[in-house]
């Protein structure tokens, strides 16, 4: 693997290039460009919270609901968006590396990393609603927790788009199986709810060890940990009762999760690379 | 990569590290083997390999490189002759590290440029410009280098000024032609020290045809290597030093250009061989 990342070392210059053709290429073509990219998260919300708040009165009590759910979307659309770009992102230059040489994972590592990119600029939707909402009050310490997280789900996109990008090449139905399990995972994952609700309302699959292993999910894991280092706890009224602190640990093992995905699915692809142009 | 030639300051970074001195040939290919392996449907799915999971996968290899053993000096100009079906194309595909070899091995010094495929890597989205950077990056150079040689690429590529503007207008505006241009023109201007060329010198008029034939001849006087894939023997004769003679994966005769050529030609009236040929 030490000759795989020093090979990756020396094509840094095109890793860049790649990732500048995928951004440039996201926000060209409109005008307002970058702005027209950050809409669609947001519509999303906005509509999210109209459903829960008038169909379901879920949030009825839930003050800036949006907020909450925003904090969680933000990283399930890298999440989503991330994997699914990468797994076609190999047959897709596989006219490129037919012809030419060049290390095989530069092309779903630009891809992750364009899309962190992008990520990173969708806090600044963050930004704008939590300074409308809440005054952008900063809970201290759990703010310090914030960058952490960023890393760590950097990680476990990254190994999980050069799982789905090597498996793609040989299997051509992942990018559909991927689709179905996302649109699983949004429901699974507590993204239009938060962990407490389904606990308090004595949902069977939240309680005791149930919990431990959802929280295993690092998916779950990290959301819930957005959601504690940057707002407040929101009122036990809303969510059925108390609202649980963030939970150190927990944090600690998506962490240890993820950087164990990423050198696995580095491993992985790694394994399948010479293959790719052989695909029978 | 260590050379010991005075240019050896340039950043190379297609090649695995060797010893190379002065008196170490361009490319030496050690008993070189190459197996396909063979699949009699299309590519597979996830859900069927679950399914077969317990059966034994049906592959068929095919070996189509038998063992080659061929030593390049610098300053020589190999043409690859024969049938199809013959393993040229998979050759030079092994030299430019698209494949791997299955058994054997092949040294490379100095720095290729692959023209197996004109602007593979072309992004349609882009500009005549940005498509510059990233195939000039593909290729194997920094951006300071491809800005330092932009101006010769674009007025290489385009000769008339009304194409020369087309160059800050997205790729998809260009004709097959232009494409073929630029891309041919960023290839040579990478400063390889061995051309691998597979039949795509067909490119663009006549005019521009010269002017690629021009290149070659100027790239023979600077002493580089050259290796290319040919069927029309009018250009093996005018451009080639040496030819190879590739049947079913091994090498049928070595040697100078006339001799081998007469010696292929012959062979190819033959009634014998034109029933295998046209039989692959």
């Amino acid at each position: 693997m030490r000759n795989e990342l020093a090979e990756l070392w020396r094509f840094r210059g095109l890793l860049l290039q790649l990732v500048r053709r995928d951004l440039k290429v996201r926000y060209k073509n409109s005008r307002v460009g970058i702005l027209w990219s950050l809409a669609p998260p947001l519509v999303q919300v906005l509509c999210i919270s109209f459903a829960m708040r008038n169909a379901i009165s879920l949030a009825q009590d839930f003050p800036s609901y949006i907020l909450f759910v925003l904090v969680a979307q933000i990283p399930w659309v890298y999440f989503q968006t991330a994997v699914l770009d990468s797994s076609q992102s190999i047959l897709l230059m596989m006219g490129v590396i037919r012809k030419v040489y060049l290390p095989r994972e530069i092309i779903p590592l630009a891809n992750a990393i364009s899309n962190f990119f992008h990520f990173l600029i969708t806090w600044l939707v963050f930004l704008v609603f939590w300074f409308g909402l809440r005054g952008g009050r900063i809970l201290f310490p759990e703010i310090l927790w914030f960058p952490y997280l960023i890393v760590v789900q950097f990680c476990l996109v990254t190994g999980l788009s050069l799982f789905a990008s090597a498996l793609n090449v040989f299997y051509e139905d992942v990018k559909y199986i991927i689709t179905v399990v996302m649109n699983f995972a949004f429901f699974l994952l507590p993204i239009i709810y938060v962990v407490e609700m389904p606990y308090y309302k004595g949902a069977r699959m939240f309680q005791g060890v149930g919990m431990s292993l959802y929280m295993l999910n690092p998916m779950a894991s990290l959301i819930t940990g957005f959601r504690k280092s940057l707002l407040e706890p929101p009122l036990p009224r809303a969510i059925g009762g108390d609202s649980f602190p963030l939970d150190t640990a927990n944090l600690l093992t998506a962490g240890l999760i993820s950087l164990l995905v990423l050198v696995g699915g580095y491993a992985y692809f790694n394994s399948r690379k010479w293959q790719f142009v052989e695909r029978p | 990569m260590s050379r010991a030639t005075p240019d050896s300051s340039r950043t190379g970074n297609s090649m695995p590290d060797t010893q190379a001195g002065r008196s170490d040939p361009a490319i030496l290919i050690d008993d070189l083997h190459k197996t396909f392996a063979i699949q009699h449907r299309q590519a597979g799915t996830l859900k069927r390999a679950v399914l077969n999971v317990f059966r034994r996968p049906s592959r068929e290899y095919k070996e189509v490189l038998h063992g080659l053993n061929v030593r390049i000096e610098h300053g020589e100009s190999v043409a690859l002759i024969g049938r199809n079906g013959s393993g040229k194309s998979t050759l030079l595909s092994l030299i430019a590290r698209v494949y791997k070899a299955t058994r054997g091995s092949i040294h490379v010094n100095g720095r290729i440029a692959p023209l197996l495929e004109l602007g593979a890597g072309f992004h349609p989205d882009l500009t005549g410009e940005e498509n510059l950077e990233l195939y000039g990056s593909i290729l194997g150079l920094t951006i300071p280098q491809l800005r330092a040689k932009y101006d010769s690429i674009v007025s290489f590529a385009f000769d008339t000024p009304d194409m020369a503007e087309k160059i800050d207008t997205p790729l998809r505006n260009y004709s097959d032609g232009m494409k073929m241009r630029l891309g041919f023109s960023i290839a040579v201007h990478t400063d390889p020290d061995i051309l691998i060329v597979d039949e795509v010198l067909a490119v663009g008029d006549e005019a521009f045809q010269q002017k690629c034939y021009k290149k070659i001849e100027e790239f023979q006087h600077a002493g580089k290597t050259i290796v290319f894939v040919s069927h029309d023997m009018h250009i093996v004769r005018q451009v080639a030093t040496r030819v190879l003679w590739l049947h079913s994966g091994t090498i049928r005769m070595d040697g100078p250009v006339e001799e081998v050529v007469d010696a292929y030609l012959k062979a190819a009236e033959h009634p014998d061989f034109q029933e295998e040929n046209a039989g692959v």
